[in-house]
């Protein structure tokens, strides 16, 4: 029996509150996907519509202008309302203002957003730039560590912070501010993602067998390669969680229920390599057998690795398109079944990762109200 | 001086009240207004100490005052002149005017569909959940979906009817 409009429609915005077996039958019917697919063009062309200019809300003015719509007269107080109303109210002047004073500034919250998994998989050396990959591809990509050595991952470690003064004093890069959080958002955790530096170390030896093993030979290789370096430098991040434990998701834990998501910020991580350069290592790379023709010639048409950023796209899950976050070209991750979104951006040396149970729609609305 | 249960409704719930209207009326400052009424229409009806149930009826209100301003066109003038483009990526002058033209006829597509699903779009579109949005219109969660749906394809139906 196929599920409801109403299921449906949670299902794009609430997946995780939709019973699995009927989340399952929607991922599996056909008919159910076209049905959810006409509904996600409706929210999103809704989404595109009632999308206004953003501004935060001053809640404090905004106070002291709901006391101020109070005027004593000699009769008593009455309250005039912002389009010139009058109305009685005798202590509202009084209450509003000792609350100010009471309650100090607040206006500005803090939010964060994103996926730890996302997060960490952009400083991973063999996922340099925007890639549509399938499983098999991911696969044959991993299989490049068998034309090396890869050391220093296993440095990184992930230090929870009691605050995003301290996470932020940590890293060294303040924590991410976002001014709009989702209803219902839970109270964020902070956390520091060490950074360090993780080298790949070209093994021709090992190279020529992993191709033997492919059933090919090693293309010529270009003098200095064979025991050439390329080193990927990654700065602390900040991780700013909401629902979920980040710690919990590396150790391969699933996503609680609810508004789940996390945000990231760290300085753009930096590429280096010695005996070639690694737009040469890279290239050479990219031509041994194996490694799928498709997905080679997209990251070769990235471009100097050292200058982007590699971010997989896993094509059986997910689709990805080009965004614009508060004038920042980025990269929305889109998860087809509405199971989850991410979005990376970069913007003054800063990359920016936000991911979760979202819509992208909501992941959009995190990222451009994030600074 | 101590805060009353009113302030920290305030505090906790002013800038949700003023998201929901401002989804209405795709203005923030006549947002901003929507949601100062409801507050002074709140304390007149509740007084100092609010209740559990307060939040939901300014939630609710937001969305039904914002909806009146544009169903009576009490500032019809202002907002027009208020009424923000849809964000845009050109800096085509045509393509703006066109997308303020849009903007235009969605909020007053807004104000033409049934009430109770021109609220659910606002409370939805400001970023309540479904069981915020359930427990705001006193309507089961499950209902909400349905409802949500059906608005949303009648307001494509309703500005696309419109735009022939």
């Amino acid at each position: 029996m196929h599920p409801s409009d109403g299921t449906l429609r949670r299902s794009l915005d609430e997946p995780v509150a939709v019973d699995p077996a009927r989340r399952e039958h929607i991922a599996r019917c056909a008919r159910c996907a076209e049905r959810v697919q006409r509904m996600g063009a409706d929210a999103t062309w809704v989404q595109a519509m009632l999308t206004s200019s953003d501004r935060a809300v001053d809640v404090p003015s905004a106070r002291a202008r709901l006391a101020g719509t109070e005027i004593a007269t000699p009769e008593g107080v009455r309250a005039r309302g912002s389009t010139g109303r009058l109305r009685s109210r005798n202590t509202l002047a009084r209450r509003v203002m000792a609350g100010v004073a009471v309650a100090g500034v607040a206006s500005v919250v803090l939010v964060a957003t994103g996926g730890a998994q996302d997060f960490l998989s952009l400083f991973q050396p063999s996922q340099l730039a925007p890639v549509p990959v399938t499983a098999a591809d991911v696969r044959s990509l991993a299989g490049l560590a068998s034309y090396g050595t890869v050391t220093g991952g296993s440095s990184i470690a992930f230090l929870p912070e009691p605050d995003a003064a301290a996470a932020g004093a940590a890293a060294g890069l303040a924590a991410p501010v976002v001014a709009e959080l989702p209803a219902g958002t839970p109270a964020p955790k902070y956390a520091v993602v060490s950074g360090g530096v993780v080298t790949f170390t070209f093994n021709a030896d090992l190279a020529r067998t992993a191709a033997a093993r492919a059933g090919g030979q090693l293309p010529a290789m270009p003098s200095g390669l064979d025991g050439s370096m390329l080193s990927v430098s990654i700065a602390p991040a900040v991780v700013v969680s909401y629902g979920v434990d980040p710690a919990a998701l590396l150790n391969g834990e699933g996503v609680p229920s609810g508004i789940a998501f996390i945000v990231v910020d760290t300085r753009t991580p930096t590429v280096s390599s010695t005996g070639v350069t690694a737009r040469q290592l890279e290239d050479y790379l990219l031509s041994v057998p194996g490694i799928p023709t498709g997905v080679a010639s997209e990251i070769r048409a990235i471009g100097n690795p050292s200058q982007t950023i590699a971010v997989p796209i896993p094509v059986d899950l997910a689709t990805g398109s080009s965004v614009t976050i508060n004038g920042a070209r980025g990269l929305l991750i889109g998860d087809s079944t509405g199971l989850g979104s991410a979005v990376v951006w970069q913007h003054n040396g800063v990359v920016y990762a936000i991911a979760g149970t979202l819509t992208t729609n909501q992941v959009l609305g995190i990222a451009r109200s994030t600074h | 001086m101590t805060p009353t249960s009113f302030d920290r409704l305030f505090d906790e719930e002013y800038a949700r009240v003023a998201a929901i209207a401002r989804r209405v009326l795709g203005d923030p400052a006549a947002a901003e207004d929507v949601a100062q009424e409801v507050f002074l229409d709140l304390h007149r009806r509740f007084g100092d100490n609010p209740g559990a149930k307060a939040p939901a009826w300014a939630r609710t209100a937001a969305a039904h005052t914002a909806l009146n301003l544009i169903r009576t066109n009490r500032r019809r003038a202002v907002r027009e002149e208020r009424f923000a483009p849809t964000p845009s990526l050109s800096n085509d002058p045509e393509a703006s005017v066109e997308a303020a033209e849009t903007t235009r006829a969605v909020r007053a597509a807004l104000g033409r569909i049934p009430r109770r699903q021109a609220t659910v779009l606002a409370l939805r579109y400001s970023g309540l959940s479904y069981a915020e949005i359930a427990s705001s219109l006193g309507i089961g969660v499950n209902a909400v979906g349905t409802r949500l749906r059906r608005a949303e394809a009648r307001l494509r139906k309703e500005v696309g009817d419109a735009s022939v």
